[in-house]
């Protein structure tokens, strides 16, 4: 076994790479070895309620692997790894999709322009991919939320300890995606986002979840509309109840 | 005096019903509670239909057979909030608590291996692995 994550000693750790799936047994392994081999962080891959060797496949590749009892989606399963990084003492958690889109070898330049930049939170990016609908979906959403964010739905990104313990919290877990509503969670508490472009592949098999036929974007649209609204109405009422506080000596 | 007698039997039938569930306990707490005090006032309007020409009167409804149907609609969409509100609570800790779960069962596998290397005589390579630290969880 390699670098699996419980025989590492250190109480403060580097940096672990949270990667969830489901039914990925195809490119898994791949991307397991190809993280371990930037040799910057551990590898968690957590298995979404897989139907096939998404878990064995990992665990042969060198990484640790949790189960989930039942399907969580793909932000449970994330969450799932960053409520593991925080148990585990991890300082960085980076964050990649396991069907070969995100491609490991990037880590290395997200840790270190997370570290550098100063920001909590680094996106990868991929402009290249993004299409006009997807561009007028950013506009719309930059529109609504005043988060300065040009792919908001990428999965390749690196959070910093204070953005893991933001997203490991109650207030998290009833997200769906790792998108807008976790970046509008981010950025009501304060913390910095950043973006860096990066070389992404065209999904190899099936499209992707989100943005997969009209009817589902029209729905994303919605759900994430009203998530918007409702997080607006959170962000102004913690504002009103800040403003005595923040003045008082205490 | 058979519309009374209809409406009557309605409001015990009703009552009764609801009464026998609450009974047989397999509400907790405050549904209990909530159930109790609707059962009561299907009960008394059942029983006495007049109480809702009154209630109207006092109101100011010109047709008052139309309050208790508005006022119940009114508790129909209240309770249906709660109860979406409850299930949302209870999402999240289903998926806190299938988190934490698949996380313990990690650790648990972890810790098994380790043992199972040690009896046979075959520890890991690193040392300190021999005990499996359990940092302060977070928040369950």
């Amino acid at each position: 076994m390699g670098k699996s994550v419980p025989e590492t000693t250190a109480t403060k750790r580097a940096a672990l790479a949270v990667i969830p799936a489901r039914n990925e047994a195809a490119t898994v392994a791949d991307i397991v070895q190809r993280t371990l081999a930037t040799g910057q962080c551990d590898v968690l891959v957590v298995d979404d309620a897989s139907n096939d060797e998404t878990a064995v496949l990992a665990r042969t590749a060198g990484a640790t692997v949790i189960t989930v009892p039942f399907n969580l989606g793909a932000w449970g399963a994330t969450q799932t790894g960053m409520r593991f990084a925080q148990r585990n003492r991890y300082h960085t958690v980076l964050t990649l999709d396991a069907d070969g889109q995100h491609h490991p070898e990037e880590l290395p330049l997200m840790l270190a322009s997370l570290r550098r930049s100063g920001a909590n939170v680094i996106i990868g990016t991929y402009s290249r991919r993004m299409s006009p609908a997807r561009r007028l979906a950013g506009r719309y959403f930059r529109l609504l939320t005043r988060l300065n964010v040009q792919d908001f739905t990428s999965g390749l990104r690196a959070y910093d300890r204070r953005a893991v313990r933001a997203l490991a919290s109650r207030e998290a877990s009833l997200l769906d995606y790792q998108d807008m509503g976790v970046l509008m969670l981010l950025s009501k508490k304060g913390l910095i986002l950043r973006e860096v472009p990066t070389i992404m592949s065209p999904r190899r098999a099936g499209a992707s979840r989100v943005f997969a036929s009209w009817l589902l974007v029209a729905r994303y649209m919605l759900h994430t509309t009203v998530l918007c609204f409702s997080q607006l109405g959170v962000r102004a009422r913690i504002a009103v109840r800040a403003q005595p506080a923040a003045g008082s000596p205490a | 005096m058979t519309s009374q007698l209809t409406s009557a039997a309605i409001g015990i039938l009703l009552a009764g019903a609801i009464l026998y569930l609450v009974r047989r306990d397999h509400m907790h707490g405050s549904y209990a509670l909530w159930w109790l005090a609707i059962a009561a006032a299907i009960l008394i309007l059942g029983v006495f239909p007049p109480v809702i020409d009154w209630l109207g009167q006092v109101s100011g409804i010109s047709y008052p057979p139309i309050l208790p149907i508005i006022v119940g609609i009114g508790m129909i969409l209240i309770r249906m909030l709660r109860t979406d509100i409850d299930r949302s609570r209870q999402e999240r800790q289903l998926r806190r608590l299938a988190q934490k779960l698949a996380i313990l069962e990690q650790e648990l596998g972890a810790a098994r291996r380790e043992a199972s290397n040690v009896a046979a005589g075959n520890p890991s390579r690193n040392r300190s692995a021999q005990v499996i630290p359990l940092p302060k969880s977070g928040d369950a």
